[in-house]
């Protein structure tokens, strides 16, 4: 793993350096390009007067150090930025995956068992919804009804703007405001994060439901769910406890490539819903050729899609017995 | 039984999940509130500020006051911060020698109480208040000013360029600040203003790693969580891409002091959003309102005020980059006459801006009699004498000031069809478009524009033909002489009519090289709830939070 990081970096360090795209106007304004001062001052600041060799060499050698270097635009270290925003991308993620889990178990189970019925069909239609609609688009419509129109939910942002958020312990808000004592902070951070997270989460909703549904369709034509239903079992019982959790087994792994999926769908809530997370962050790199930040949010979704793979790969082996890791 | 007690459990879980979202959503919301009436629209002078002014009578509030903004924060260190909300920051914090009146153009008294400047623009002395002084309650003194201006000189970061002139500063008196310039410059009172050459605590600053060497500065971390100014507030805390939070300074020494006792920008990305926490009374600002979404506003806790700003869009025509060669005077002017710029506004910005006739923006001095530009249909067409133009036109994929310039650009590239010319848009992203415009150039592209202060000299280095002008390095154009010399002749006095002459001849040259044609000054939209008194467009700083106060 280490070994792939590195050599994922390296790719990204080479495709921005060599994007041509000017990193200057972010750093001295579109005004001061022409100032040769400004702009000799900045690259030596930067690094950016080195050959791209050079500046491979310097940069990998600090990475081995554990240091990202600076980020062009808010001039803190990348770790550091890394570290404000994770909390707050991880909080709305494992929010969106809880809602699209339960959902669409709950939405699989309830179209394989009315099969070919008005349920079977609505259902289904509302996983295809959640999954081709934009993320953008159902952001914007979603605040527009529901925090506009009906007042139902507050708007962006993590917390009330005339509040102040809890104190960082974790920087989940919800877990702090409780570990604060604070129930009215974790009410409002919970409001705050119910948007956002459903319009996450409906995409992952549908492709849980389908993937279920189609399990649980094939193992209903397995003989011991025939012998099951032969022998009297309720049908409650027969899908919960017998057919379910062999229909689980793919499941499990479409979770884990959920979770991936969700970080990258967070690029684009997180910019509508004005979420202060990693999204939002990369967003602005990346609009900004902002290296250092790029890099380092880079790295951290490349190892957040291995550490996924691997939780998932031992979720399998803890639900199948039938497979050992060796 | 097993089975029973695991359906009940899951049950209970399905169950618990749905109550507990269902009690969330349906808790109340304290801070929201729904307004029926229609909002007051008025319309504004130029730098206007709201009917009910504040002043410095104005009590402290209660509550803090609370700004939805999309920022755009730099640095947070005062000689490296550059940006809008930059100036709104330094003009809070940071308090400069000469501060401006509400007219957008009278200086007045700020740290100094009075100046003068040598007859020949070379020198410079600055009186400074002895009661001035910083957060901490020491004294502001010339060594402060000496510092602060010499650190910006030798980081040489963004508005660095604003005191590029200066050669040497006495602080021999601590109450005396004499600056002697290496050219004459009879903007450096404006440039003085500019909210980029605010005072730093030259102590604290130094005793937290600020050096004027930029090989050895090591405090622009420590100023993203500390300030060290003399303004009426100081820095409470910044959490980039969420909060800029300002708490006031109770040791202020002014007259015109903070009236509340925390101002919290958020970061809010969308105009929309913007207007919807501003309606739902979740924020009590909205700075970046556009024209369009300004017309959706309703409620009666809600201002709303267009006000005319000395921002704007334009059309950069480079004729000596390759593929700009077609570019000629009078193609130039044939482009210039092909637009339709009443309906450029009203496209761009939904009437909500005025034309404007020169890259000098009406009304800064040397505006005064400038022709608003027209269209003239059968003119442009008779100097192209039949012949069709293509251009490559990339532009930075952006929305500035209201104006989407995607959309500025597809009208642009529609009424200069009327006329044979074809524009091949290429929108890109703003740091292609910089690796672009430094390279080979752009034959056609737009740009934005707004002031560091209030001298029209400005305008003149940045878009005239002038020596080490940006758009004579864009363009590849050659300077013009006669422009170096007017420039100067400018620098050289403070007589206020004679240098608006100067500028108005300047205008009239730079409408003729027609290399920067604007396309659109749009209004800005002062847009708050109805309590909130003071709010303005100031045209050094965007928004001077001590003019702002809760009836």
């Amino acid at each position: 793993m280490p070994f792939l990081l590195l050599g994922i970096i390296s790719a990204i360090f080479v495709v921005s350096r060599l994007t041509p795209a000017d990193p200057l106007v972010s750093i001295v304004g579109e005004r001061n390009l022409g100032n040769p001062e400004i702009v000799a001052a900045a690259k030596a600041r930067w690094g950016l007067d080195q050959s791209i060799p050079v500046q491979y060499v310097k940069y990998m050698k600090n990475v081995l150090k554990g240091d990202f270097g600076t980020s062009f635009t808010t001039r803190r270290p990348v770790l550091s930025d890394l570290w404000d925003r994770l909390p707050a991308t991880l909080e709305l993620t494992l929010f969106a995956l809880f809602i699209g889990v339960v959902g669409g178990l709950t939405l699989g189970v309830l179209a394989a068992r009315k099969r070919n019925t008005v349920v079977d069909h609505g259902a289904r239609f509302f996983a295809l919804l959640g999954s081709s609609l934009p993320w953008f688009w159902s952001g914007l419509v979603f605040l527009y009804i529901f925090y506009a129109r009906l007042h139902w939910l507050p708007g962006p942002g993590r917390f009330d703007p005339r509040a102040t958020p809890p104190a960082r312990i974790t920087g989940f808000y919800t877990v702090d405001s409780l570990l604060h004592g604070d129930i009215d902070a974790y009410w409002d951070s919970l409001r705050h994060l119910i948007l956002p997270a459903v319009v996450l989460g409906w995409a992952v909703v549908g492709i849980v439901s389908r993937l279920v549904r189609a399990s649980l369709l094939d193992e209903f034509s397995m003989e011991y769910v025939r012998v099951a239903r032969a022998m009297g079992m309720r049908e409650r019982t027969v899908v919960n406890q017998h057919a379910l959790r062999n229909a689980l087994l793919p499941t499990i792994t479409i979770v884990g490539f959920s979770f991936a999926y969700l970080i990258t769908g967070a690029v684009l809530v997180e910019t509508v819903f004005s979420w202060p997370g990693l999204g939002s962050y990369a967003v602005e790199a990346s609009r900004k050729l902002d290296f250092p930040a790029i890099i380092g949010v880079s790295a951290l979704g490349a190892l957040a899609f291995l550490l996924t793979n691997l939780v998932t790969d031992v979720a399998y082996a803890i639900a199948d017995p039938r497979i050992r890791l060796s | 039984m097993a089975g029973f007690r695991v359906r009940s459990w899951r049950a209970a879980l399905a169950i618990g999940t749905v109550a507990t979202l269902a009690l969330a959503a349906c808790g109340s919301d304290k801070k929201s509130s729904t307004t029926t009436a229609a909002p007051s629209v008025n319309s504004g002078a130029t730098g206007g500020s709201s009917p009910s002014s504040a002043g410095g009578t104005a009590q402290m509030s209660d509550k803090p006051l609370v700004i939805a903004r999309s920022m755009d924060v730099n640095s947070l260190d005062p000689q490296r911060a550059y940006c809008d909300t930059c100036q709104i920051f330094m003009t809070a914090v940071y308090e400069t020698l000469i501060g401006l009146d509400k007219d957008n153009k009278t200086l007045v008294p700020r740290l100094a109480t009075s100046w003068t400047a040598s007859p020949d623009q070379t020198e410079f002395t600055f009186n400074l208040d002895p009661n001035a002084k910083f957060a901490d309650g020491t004294p502001v003194t010339s060594t402060d000013v000496k510092f602060s201006w010499e650190r910006l000189q030798g980081l040489k970061a963004a508005s660095s360029y604003l005191v590029s002139l200066i050669k040497s500063i006495d602080d021999s008196d601590p109450h005396v600040v004499k600056v002697t310039l290496s050219a004459p410059n009879s903007a450096f009172l404006a440039q003085v203003n500019a909210s980029y050459l605010g005072i730093v605590n030259s102590k604290v600053a130094q005793a937290n790693g600020a050096t004027t060497d930029p090989n050895t500065d090591k405090a622009e971390t420590w100023f993203l969580s500390n300030s060290a100014g003399s303004g009426p507030f100081e820095l409470e805390s910044y959490t980039e891409g969420s909060e800029l939070k300002f708490k006031a300074n109770p040791n202020y020494w002014g007259p015109n002091g903070p009236k509340f006792p925390e101002v919290d920008m958020k970061q809010t990305d969308s105009a929309v959003t913007q207007r919807q926490q501003l309606e739902q009374g979740a924020v009590d600002i909205a700075m970046q309102i556009s024209a369009d979404t300004a017309a959706g506003m309703s409620g009666g806790d809600i201002n709303v005020e267009p006000v005319s700003s000395f921002n704007f869009v334009y059309l950069a025509l480079s004729p000596g980059v390759k593929g700009g060669e077609d570019l000629t005077p009078d193609v130039r002017k044939a482009i210039r006459e092909a637009l339709d710029y009443d309906h450029l506004v009203d496209v761009t910005v939904g009437g909500k801006g005025k034309p404007q006739p020169s890259p000098i923006p009406n009304g800064f001095a040397g505006t005064d009699g400038l022709a608003a530009p027209a269209q003239n249909l059968d003119d442009a067409k008779k100097l192209l004498a039949g012949k069709t133009y293509t251009f490559d036109a990339t532009f930075p994929s952006i929305n500035v000031y209201g104006v989407d310039f995607s959309t500025a650009m597809q009208e642009v590239q529609s009424e200069l069809k009327n006329v044979g010319i074809t524009l091949n848009l290429n929108p890109v992203e703003i740091s292609v478009w910089a690796d672009k415009i430094g390279g080979d150039g752009i034959p056609v592209t737009m740009l934005y524009f707004a002031p560091d202060h209030t001298d029209s000299s400005q305008y003149v280095q940045y878009f005239g033909l002038v020596d080490n002008s940006q758009w004579v390095t864009w363009g590849k154009v050659p300077a013009d002489p006669t422009q170096n010399e007017q420039l100067s002749k400018a620098f050289a006095t403070q007589d206020e009519t004679a240098r608006a002459q100067v500028y108005n001849g300047l205008a009239q040259k730079m409408i003729d090289d027609q290399i920067i044609i604007p396309i659109v000054n749009p209004d800005l939209f002062l847009a708050s709830r109805s309590d909130i008194q003071g709010m303005h467009y100031s045209a050094c700083c965007n928004l001077d939070l001590a003019q702002l106060s809760r009836s």
